[in-house]
């Protein structure tokens, strides 16, 4: 009888140390190869934007790690990014994240300004001094992509009357309405730049946040999911994530176009 | 000995046998307190399973919750701790010396006041109108100093639909434009989408009702393509979008932009 019933167990616990097994096996693989993602990204990104160091004699090499130098090339790399998208006759976004600001303007006025009330960005872009991050920064970053809480234009649908008699005026609009504001613009070159609302006190803008990040979450993880399983290192995106007050953010976002631009100064 | 237990045992049988005989009520109630003893380990066995169950069921979604907030919430952790080359920065008194250095630093500060020049000049020393649709509201400069801001009515983003499948939308343009005319007490041409919207049959191009007094205030700005700043009777919705693309304004404000703005000052409409 005994011999039966541990033969009868055996299988189960069996099936459950090898699932064990998988799901650690699988989960340190994942960790891993999302790792190698950023190190592949800063990889490219050097292949792109790099200075070849090799061809720089001592001093030179010695230049371009100088503090100084570096804090120019910065001012410099967000002037020329401005002028560039003056020029464009377009509506664009400038995010300054050394004096927290983010502004938009239209051929090189400023039309709006607003201050970021915090900013948090990837170890890739804080350790922004290097030369080739300094270089991708000096050329303005195009949105591909966007996904927010908000419409990008608020269009009503109204059906016209076939007659006077059906004809009724317009009812005021209700601008009492605070939907919660919170979006991510996705640039071109993988650069993902979050605007979250300032205010979270009601539940409501809690709640939205966190399902809004959550989704994020879900959507990024599903996505490297997806390429780790046929052996592909998961792309990295590197991240600006700021907060603005809710009028701010909602300004800029109905504000910028589609494929707008955005500047960026590093910290 | 053997044949002691052998008589010992046929006396117990002996004696089981007598006691089957003698009391049946004692058999019977053994055999109850039999069943219920048996009853009570299958109830205390299933308990067991089922505990065993709910611990293993909890256990497991406990695993499978932690696999995922590890997943969604770590990796991204360890990401961002990923190890990476960084370029050391320095501040060598040394290189500050160096002629190259110098010449260098030169160079990329001639650059940063040849960008900053080119940049300021963009920002117009003439006077100019900033227009946040989103905010309804206006903002004028002079000088690039900012001389008078208040509410105004934009676009409603209203989409007209006809059963014909004729579409108009409602909103204001966005970008760079000028004023391109100026004009007192001005009359309004009322356009095909006006008699649409109200159910009315589309008159003539020059028909005597598309043409309506009073309506728009006493000055009107043109920005091209019909779109205009220019006065209201309804001053109850300014700083809501209720317009069919222009700007509107209540009088004050109104005058003093009409005296501020020549024909050519730059409109920044957001």
């Amino acid at each position: 009888m005994e011999t039966e019933k541990s033969s009868k167990k055996h299988p189960g616990k069996i099936i459950f140390l090898v699932l064990i097994s998988i799901v650690t096996v699988f989960i340190i693989y994942y960790s891993i190869m999302s790792m190698i993602g950023p190190v592949r990204k800063m990889e490219d990104i050097e292949k792109e934007f790099g200075v070849k160091s090799k061809d720089k004699n001592g001093v030179e090499q010695q230049i371009l790690k100088d503090s100084s130098y570096l804090r120019l090339l910065k001012e410099k790399a967000y002037l020329q990014s401005r002028i560039v998208m003056a020029e464009s006759d377009s509506i664009y976004l400038t995010l300054n994240l050394a004096d927290s600001t983010a502004n938009i303007e239209i051929c090189g006025v400023v039309v709006h300004k607003s201050k970021m009330k915090s900013v948090k960005t990837s170890k890739i872009l804080s350790t922004g001094n290097e030369n080739s991050i300094l270089s991708m920064l000096a050329t303005p970053f195009t949105i591909s992509s966007a996904i927010a809480t908000i419409k990008k234009e608020p269009v009503m649908i109204k059906m016209a009357p076939k007659d006077t008699s059906e004809y009724k005026p317009d009812i005021m609009p209700d601008t009492s309405i605070t939907e919660p504001v919170n979006y991510i613009l996705e640039m071109k070159g993988g650069i993902r730049i979050y605007v979250y609302q300032e205010e979270n006190s009601k539940f409501n803008d809690r709640m939205n946040h966190f399902i809004f990040d959550i989704k994020d979450r879900i959507r990024d993880t599903w996505s490297a999911l997806k390429n780790v399983a046929v052996f592909k290192v998961p792309e990295y995106h590197p991240f600006i994530k700021i907060r603005l007050p809710r009028t701010d953010a909602k300004i800029i976002y109905r504000a910028i176009p589609k494929n707008g631009q955005i500047a960026v100064f590093s910290q | 000995m053997e044949n002691e237990k052998i008589i010992n045992e046929g006396d117990q049988a002996e004696i089981g046998k007598n006691s089957a005989i003698t009391d049946p009520v004692m058999d019977e109630h053994i055999n109850e307190a039999d069943r219920t003893l048996s009853k009570k380990s299958n109830v205390r066995k299933t308990l067991l399973i089922i505990f065993r169950s709910l611990l293993i069921i909890i256990c497991s979604i406990l695993i499978i919750i932690s696999l995922i907030l590890f997943i969604l919430y770590a990796v991204p952790v360890l990401k961002e701790i990923s190890p990476r080359r960084k370029t050391e920065i320095v501040n060598n008194q040394e290189l500050k010396k160096d002629a190259l250095y110098k010449k260098q630093i030169g160079l990329v500060t001639k650059d940063i006041q040849r960008f900053s020049l080119k940049f300021n000049g963009y920002t117009s020393g003439q006077s100019y109108i900033v227009i946040n649709t989103i905010e309804n509201k206006f903002a004028l400069y002079t000088n690039k100093k900012l001389i008078r801001e208040g509410f105004c009515s934009s676009g409603s983003y209203t989409l007209l639909q006809t059963s014909g499948n004729k579409k108009w939308i409602f909103k204001t343009p966005k970008g760079k434009y000028w004023i391109r005319g100026k004009t007192t007490n001005p009359v309004w041409k009322r356009p095909d989408w006006s008699f649409v919207e109200e159910g009315s049959p589309i008159p003539s191009a020059n028909d005597q009702s598309r043409y309506e007094y009073g309506v728009l205030g006493d000055y009107a700005l043109a920005l091209g393509d019909g779109y205009m700043i220019h006065g209201t009777i309804y001053k109850r919705f300014l700083g809501m979008p209720v317009t069919h693309g222009c700007v509107r304004l209540n009088d004050e404000d109104l005058k003093v932009i009409y005296n501020t703005l020549n024909i050519g000052s730059k409109v920044y409409i957001f």
